[in-house]
């Protein structure tokens, strides 16, 4: 029942549906469709005009909770990794091969399992690229807490926290992200932030290894009814990356993942506070003291 | 040094109060951000999914989203009702249960967040000298008229309009109406500081609608509640919902027949839901659908043992004289206190006597 909360999904359901998982208004588009045969909305980009960084990306059909497709764009893996966060111990951890239209992975087990971790690395002599995303099957499971505590590899960026069910990174919103070296946190470590729309800053992270990124806002104003976009435009993609010389190696790691609008910018607070208002005064005639004669009940 | 920290059950109660709505509000500093960390997500309580801090769900979210999603869509699927697309149903009423069990309806008046912000907004009233309101014959009305509303609203918002969106006949707006209507949403995410549920929703008639009448009801609440005592759990879906079960919980309320009761309605002054059958009856109909377990029948009881609250054979609270006697020395049965007085320290010496 921890995954089934419609409430805040319907709040805002059209954002960012990597989160929305759990729900069954889909996953379709997800982590950021980055091409058109992944669910890119008509008018964007592909990706590799927003960003050279290696990404994930996902989609999964409408109310889909066992399966979805990954692509990778900017890296060369024959397999990506599925790491889970609960489940059968022999399936916590599987690989996936990459075909033409990606690597079609799999929930940790039937119905079970919400949040994977997924990675997929490419090495050479002197390189290590590391591309990683989650995703968010919306079966019934644990939290990702521990997920995210073991290391995957060596240089990592790390959500602290993900986004709960049900909810997403958005535009304003400050969020937290440790990056890690062999499992140990890397102060001083410049973390970039891309996305979509063009946007990008920088963060350096402190002695715990913790880098506070604010997602811009950065969207578009909101499409008239009936572009074919519109809905699309309510969430756009972002990857996070850090580099480092370690051992020789140059390592990249990249995060990438989808952020939504500012839910405020659909919404008009001074409606809010006048229906508020209006509730006050529908209520103010019980205020008025009642006269003696009007029926007090009193008592023994 | 319980019952000096605790001199009353209503002392304890709200103790008890405060203690719920941190953590149904504030919770996840405690339980942990993901929902997979909550306490329950079918908690028999209007702890909000909204509330990003919260530290459960109330069962009626789930309820409403299996309805809509599960039900309603496998139906159009045309799959047959199998035990497989209910069970997600079935555990939730089944996690519900195990939480209602413990303390049924006490869920109501010990732990709804919702219940006790109007608690302590009558508080307010009662200590500003605003005129009390009631549901009775003479001034708002037979309460009984009001009962029917809850279960038109339990019925019609948890589970009817949902299905029916799951079915494709209502706009998928409606897919978890009763939410989007609930004052629990704005109350809550407003005391994280979260000013987004206050919004109304623009370019969706029918988001816009729903958060209108959620406005319009806490507005009303606010005000309302200064003279009329827990104005939304009188048509609080969740209360019918948790009304349905309350007999299958050990926690009740217990009144035997005696020969000495029923003239007085001090019980009925007290209860805040207007209740008259709390002084009119016993046994079963004495312990009300819209009883939240409060206690206060039993606190203002002025006869020996006629109300308890009972777990099972045991007998939590009962009623006495002498408690009853302290009790209204302080606050009279409809919540009236007595005025704050400052006084001059009597204990304190004249400046010109210390000086001396």
């Amino acid at each position: 029942m921890k995954t089934l909360i419609l409430a805040l999904a319907l709040a805002t359901s059209g954002l960012a549906a990597p989160v929305f998982a759990q729900h069954d208004h889909g996953a379709a588009s997800v982590t950021g469709a980055a091409s058109a045969p992944l669910g890119r909305p008509a008018g964007r980009p592909p990706a590799r005009d927003w960003t050279k960084l290696p990404l994930l990306l996902g989609k999964g059909e409408r109310g889909e909770r066992a399966r979805a497709t990954i692509a990778v764009r900017g890296l060369t893996a024959a397999s990506v990794t599925v790491h889970a966060a609960d489940g059968p111990a022999e399936r916590r951890k599987v690989d996936y091969p990459v075909g033409a239209a990606g690597a079609s992975i799999e929930s940790v087990a039937p119905q079970v399992g919400n949040y994977h971790w997924i990675v997929a690395r490419e090495e050479s002599a002197d390189t290590v690229r590391v591309a990683s995303t989650a995703w968010y099957f919306g079966n019934p499971g644990d939290s990702p807490k521990d997920l995210l505590a073991v290391p995957k590899h060596e240089l990592e960026i790390v959500p602290a926290p993900l986004p709960r069910e049900h909810r997403s990174y958005r535009e304003a919103e400050k969020w937290r992200f440790l990056v890690r070296l062999d499992g140990k946190p890397l102060a001083g470590q410049q973390v970039v932030m891309e996305t979509e729309f063009g946007s990008r800053s920088t963060a350096v992270t402190d002695a715990a290894g913790h880098a506070t990124l604010v997602f811009p806002r950065d969207f578009k104003p909101v499409a008239q009814e009936g572009d074919e976009g519109s809905e699309a435009r309510r969430r756009a993609r972002f990857v996070l990356s850090t580099e480092k010389e370690a051992g020789g190696k140059h390592y990249l790691t990249a995060f990438n993942h989808a952020y939504s609008q500012d839910p405020e910018r659909n919404r008009s607070l001074g409606w809010g506070a006048a229906f508020g208002i209006l509730g006050m005064v529908a209520a103010t005639p019980l205020l008025r003291r009642r006269q003696p004669n009007e029926g007090a009940s009193g008592h023994a | 040094m319980l019952k000096t920290l605790f001199p009353t059950l209503s002392r304890f109660r709200f103790a008890v109060q405060v203690l719920m709505l941190f953590v149904t509000v504030y919770g996840s500093i405690v339980v942990g951000h993901y929902a997979a960390d909550k306490i329950t997500g079918a908690l028999p309580a209007l702890s909000c999914a909204y509330d990003q801090m919260n530290g459960g769900y109330c069962v009626l979210v789930p309820t409403q989203h299996q309805v809509h999603h599960r039900i309603g869509q496998a139906m159009v699927q045309a799959q047959q009702v199998t035990f497989q697309m209910v069970l997600p149903l079935l555990l939730t009423f089944l996690t519900f249960f195990a939480f209602f069990f413990v303390i049924g309806k006490a869920f109501c008046g010990w732990v709804c967040p919702l219940g006790t912000l109007q608690e302590w907004i009558g508080k307010i009233g009662r200590r500003f000298g605003i005129g009390l309101r009631r549901f009775e014959k003479g001034d708002l009305g037979e309460v009984k008229r009001v009962r029917p509303v809850k279960w038109l609203l339990l019925l019609g918002l948890v589970f009817l309009l949902p299905l029916l969106t799951g079915l494709g006949v209502t706009p998928h707006a409606l897919g978890n109406p009763f939410c989007d209507i609930c004052p629990s949403r704005v109350a809550t995410t407003l005391l994280t500081g979260n000013t987004e549920e206050l919004a109304l929703r623009i370019g969706d008639d029918w988001k816009f609608g729903l958060g209108a009448v959620a406005n319009t009801l806490i507005g009303f609440m606010l005000v309302g509640g200064l003279a009329l005592r827990l104005p939304f759990c009188r048509i609080c879906p969740l209360l019918a919902f948790n009304s349905v079960f309350q007999r299958l919980s050990p926690l009740r309320l217990a009144k035997p027949t005696r020969d000495n009761c029923g003239s007085c309605r001090i019980c009925t002054e007290a209860c805040p839901m207007d209740i008259p059958e709390i002084s009119t009856h016993s046994g079963r109909k004495a312990y009300n659908e819209d009883c939240t377990l409060c206690g206060r029948c039993a606190e203002y009881c002025p006869q020996d043992g006629v109300i308890k609250l009972k777990w099972g054979p045991f007998a939590l609270f009962s009623s006495s004289r002498e408690y009853y006697k302290a009790k209204v020395k302080g606050e009279l049965p409809d919540g009236t206190v007595k005025p704050l007085k400052f006084v001059k320290n009597a204990a304190k010496p004249a400046a010109g006597a210390a000086d001396a």
